[in-house]
């Protein structure tokens, strides 16, 4: 077993109702690096994320995060171990001002626990205001510090899923699951939030991404993973992934 | 005795041009048939077997069961042929069904045969089902599970309550004749209203449920729909006619549920509510949505509701426990079994598990607890209401 | 001295001032009740149809607690109880008791879609209230716990007038410190989590929330609410039956009152208890002017007026007519 491997999948299976998703797919993820996760639509790409999240749970096979065994475990204890997900099409909560979505995703609020709002009210006012604080940086990190008292909804597509982001950065993470982090955005945009993400690398945190934006994954990745029809086809540097008959005939075959 | 052969091609099936294709059964039919072939077997040996331990006597406790399953049955399958279309539950069930018994007592005390008075009920709750839709259901499409289940709520209070106004809260009764009970051997008797009519009444409607849904193209599009709606509106189908006839069905079927209740016992205003947790425990644990789990629910939940009257009777002997109003309780039984398979295997008999299942760890602990690895199971909690 | 005609005056004044207080003290149990379904729906979006089953699981349990030991009677068969205990501690075990019903319900039922939920609910409700009907050696059966005590005894000839105030006193004073109490940890972190599950409870999750574990705490706090509803109700009415108090036209009231207030809206909860409420009251207060075709089947339209009422909010005006306070967190 090797230990520097951030990101384990080892053979892991799930099937949905006699359809099987991910078939025996296996990869591993490299520490402070930018990985990407590509192949064509019904690959098994958005599930073999759900599943590392914990929102499903596999047939077969072990997933391993930082030597820690993670499958089977639900979705909040994986988030505190270091691992978050964001969604491909956005998830905000909806009603709630920018701000309040970014300091819900604070890890240890001690107001969030129903006792501590009455033994201990300091702890409570202090710690809100710390994540509030942590939560105004992140929004000017990601360029959205204008919008902090909008409601969610009234944000646009882009600016939903810079709101993805922030709020994956303020459960402080160490791997990042992107799901199409730049998809449906202007290039102006992307190229800021990939910026954003390569600079976030250099201080110490891991990114995995779903993308089909070719030139996001040529340029800012790594490593590439090519998956198709639910395993691991492909596993190497840009160049060499876009040259292997295997992945050009996935992608035409379909 | 030929009938004209036509190919269905749009569709892919055939209508059966000889009376022995309709005897032809695909395999995984012939698995299901089999599979209930040997319930059967099982259940009437387990009966044997009662009757040898504790006297033919006990039979009548069976008997009981079919016959209210039967009832259960006919009301499940309407119910759970909107809410398979609709997606919600209708609280206002029950008092449909009162509804329905009320409008036939009203022709039968005027005079007419009960049966006219069961005809003119079908008919007239047939378009009261799509009124319904018209006025209040189609206003709520997209907006989640509760505000149909609170709409259905408002149309029961409106219904039992205007029962209440109209034909007060005394008890009537129909006006048949008084028939005696049939005995078939010393202890075990037959009632010819309660156990033959009823289970025959059953038995037939769920023919005609099965040949409308399989045969027909009214069916077929009841079954597409039901399916997927935006698919069937794509292909052509006219939703609206379907949903119209789907909810003139159920609750022409709820009339009919109601009149056997009625035969049952007395009509009251809240007859029909008091057996509206039955009749979901029925869809349930059957399956929501599919007319023959509506079937398989209704007779469990009927049979172990009647066959646990003998238990509890035992209860109440004072040497046991001496449980006092011991024959109310076997009414707790059919909600043990709905919460069972809620727990356990929430889409029920006839469902399909969910394409994406959400995680239940409370269960999953349990599971692990056992030794055993545990399955998906649950509904996933989708927007959360209202 | 008073004039005979002053005393008759009197008399009226307070006959027609306790009659008001009964409104205020039921309005007041109701808005309890419209609270605690609030808590669950309103806020975390978990539908309970089952309110009327944590209302007489908390009355029941007041009244066996509280009850002085009845003497034996014809005809009445007795009840668990005589244990005579105050009236405070009958409440903490009456919002135990409840509580702890609601979390053994939520435990198989929060993870349900809400029809499910609702269904759950209502069957446990009804198996509730089957037992209290037969379980005659601890409810008393179909004629119910009699002989709770008042608050606190007067006596005199205006003893009557004092019981209503003191009824109306208590149950403002415990209505107001719930609602402050309500509103404190609704505007916490905590609340906001709440907000967050009923918003998109999958996106909760994946923010590292254990939603499962904050329904359930919703749940059995409602749960206590409600019980502790059913203590103030028991002592009010001084007679607990399973029949009319404890049906499920009950929980649908509580629909009514929390859906007309407007969802998540803690005063608007209060307001719809008082206002469905007074329709209840004022329909018998007219049943004694009601022409006598009409006088028997107004509570039957009330509850058609009812019925009414929540098709047509739910269509036309889900939010209420109160709307809830929009949030900025600066």
């Amino acid at each position: 077993m090797e230990h520097r491997e951030i990101l384990r999948v080892g053979r892991v299976r799930k099937a949905f109702g006699g359809i099987s998703a991910v078939d025996d797919c296996s990869l591993s993820v490299s520490p402070q690096s930018v990985t990407g996760l590509i192949g064509p639509n019904g690959a098994g790409k958005s599930t073999l994320f759900n599943l590392v999240a914990g929102l499903y749970q596999p047939d077969e096979g072990e997933i391993w995060f930082n030597e820690t065994r993670i499958d089977g475990r639900p979705p909040f204890e994986i988030v505190h171990l270091g691992l978050t997900k964001t969604w491909q099409i956005p998830h905000e909560l909806r009603n709630m001002t920018v701000l309040e979505n970014l300091v819900l995703a604070a890890k240890h609020n001690a107001g969030e626990h129903l006792l501590n709002l009455f033994v201990r009210p300091g702890q409570v006012r202090r710690d809100e205001k710390m994540w509030r604080a942590r939560a105004r940086e992140i929004l000017k990190l990601t360029q959205l510090d204008a919008l902090a008292n909008e409601h969610a909804k009234g944000l646009s597509g882009g600016q939903k899923k810079l709101l993805e982001l922030a709020r994956a950065l303020m459960t402080d993470p160490t791997l990042v699951l992107l799901d199409e982090p730049v998809a449906g955005v202007n290039p102006t945009l992307a190229a800021n939030l990939m910026d954003l993400i390569e600079k976030l690398r250099q201080g110490g945190r891991t990114f995995f991404l779903i993308e089909h934006d070719m030139n996001v994954v040529m340029n800012r990745c790594d490593r590439v993973i090519v998956m198709h029809q639910g395993r691991t086809i492909a596993d190497g540097t840009p160049a060499s992934v876009k040259a292997n008959p295997l992945v050009i005939d996935s992608y035409l075959g379909g | 005795m030929a009938i004209p052969s036509e190919s269905d091609s749009s569709t892919g099936t055939r209508v059966p041009h000889r009376l022995w294709e309709l005897l032809h059964f695909t395999p995984r039919a012939r698995r299901k048939l089999v599979r209930g072939a040997l319930v059967t077997i099982i259940f009437l040996a387990f009966n044997g077997l009662l009757a040898v331990l504790f006297g033919v006597t006990i039979l009548n406790y069976t008997i009981a069961g079919l016959s209210v399953s039967s009832i259960v049955i006919v009301a499940a399958i309407g119910l759970t042929l909107v809410y398979g279309m609709r997606g919600f539950a209708n609280f206002a069930y029950g008092d449909i069904m009162s509804l329905g018994a009320y409008v036939a007592l009203l022709v039968n005390i005027n005079g007419l045969s009960l049966i006219w008075g069961a005809i003119l009920s079908f008919a007239v709750l047939a378009l009261v089902g799509i009124l319904l839709e018209v006025i209040v259901f189609s206003r709520l499409e997209g907006r989640g599970a509760v505000p149909p289940i609170v709409a259905s709520v408002g149309v029961g209070l409106i219904i039992q309550n205007g029962i209440r106004t109209i034909a007060t809260t005394t008890p009537w009764i129909y006006r048949v004749e008084a028939i005696q009970e049939i005995p078939i051997v010393p202890g075990l008797g037959v009632h010819p209203i309660r156990h033959i009519l009823t289970p025959a009444v059953g038995l037939l409607f769920v023919l005609v449920t099965h040949i409308l849904l399989t045969y027909t193209n009214l069916g077929k599009a009841m079954r597409a729909t039901a399916d997927n709606f935006e698919l069937a509106k794509a292909t052509g189908i006219d939703t609206k006619r379907v949903t119209y006839a789907t909810w003139a069905l159920s609750c022409s079927f709820a009339s009919t549920a109601g009149i056997l209740l009625g035969l049952y016992g007395l009509l009251k205003p809240t007859m029909g509510f008091e057996v509206l947790l039955l009749i979901f425990a029925a869809v349930i644990v059957g399956g929501i949505g599919s007319p023959w789990g509506a079937v398989l629910g209704g007779l469990v939940i009927g049979l172990s509701q009647e066959m646990s009257a003998p238990v509890f009777a035992w209860l109440a002997r004072p040497d046991v426990i001496g449980l006092v109003n011991a024959s109310a309780y076997k009414v707790a039984i059919p909600f043990i079994v709905m919460i069972a398979v809620l727990i356990l295997r929430p889409w029920g008999i006839a469902g399909r598990a969910p394409a994406f299942t959400g995680r239940v760890f409370f269960i999953e602990k349990i599971a692990k607890a056992l030794g055993r690895r545990p399955k998906p199971t649950g509904p996933l909690e989708d927007e959360s209401g209202g | 001295m008073k004039t005979r005609a002053e005393a008759e005056r009197l008399a009226i004044d307070t006959g027609i001032l306790v009659n008001l207080g009964f409104y205020v003290s039921i309005s007041i149990i109701f808005a309890i009740l419209a609270l605690g379904f609030n808590l669950q729906w309103g806020y975390t979006g978990l539908f309970n149809a089952g309110i009327a089953g944590f209302f007489l699981i908390g009355a029941y349990t007041a009244a066996i607690a509280i009850t002085p030991p009845t003497p034996p009677s014809t005809g009445y068969p007795g009840h668990l109880g005589g244990f005579q205990l105050p009236l405070a501690v009958g409440a903490l075990l009456a919002m135990a008791m409840s509580g702890l019903a609601a979390a053994l319900v939520a435990l198989p039922t929060v993870r349900l879609r809400a029809d499910y939920l609702a269904i759950a609910t209502l069957a446990f409700a009804e198996v509730v209230r089957t037992v209290a009907l037969n379980l005659e050696p601890v409810t008393a059966g179909t004629i119910g716990i009699v002989g709770i005590p008042h608050i606190l005894t007067f006596s005199g000839p205006d003893a009557a007038f004092l019981n209503a105030a003191t009824d109306v006193g208590v149950g403002a004073a415990i209505l107001a410190g719930l609602f402050l109490g309500l509103h404190f940890i609704l505007e916490s972190p905590w609340g906001r989590v709440l907000r967050a599950v009923r918003e998109d409870e999958e996106a909760t999750m994946a923010v590292g929330k254990n939603t499962f574990r904050y329904k359930l705490q919703v749940f059995a706090i409602g749960g206590a609410l409600m019980g502790l509803a059913g203590w103030l109700f028991a002592l009010t009415l001084l007679y607990i039956e399973p029949s009319g108090s404890f049906a499920p036209a009950i929980t649908f009231s509580v629909w009514v009152m929390v859906i007309v207030g407007g969802a998540g809206n803690l005063r608007g909860a209060i307001a719809g208890a008082f206002v469905i409420y007074g329709l209840e009251w004022l329909s018998v207060q007219l049943k004694d002017v009601a022409p006598d075709f009409l006088k028997d089947s107004i509570p039957y339209i009330r509850l058609m007026i009812v019925g009414a009422l929540l098709i047509i909010l739910i269509i036309y005006r889900p939010q209420g007519i109160l709307r809830e306070k929009k949030r900025v967190l600066r």
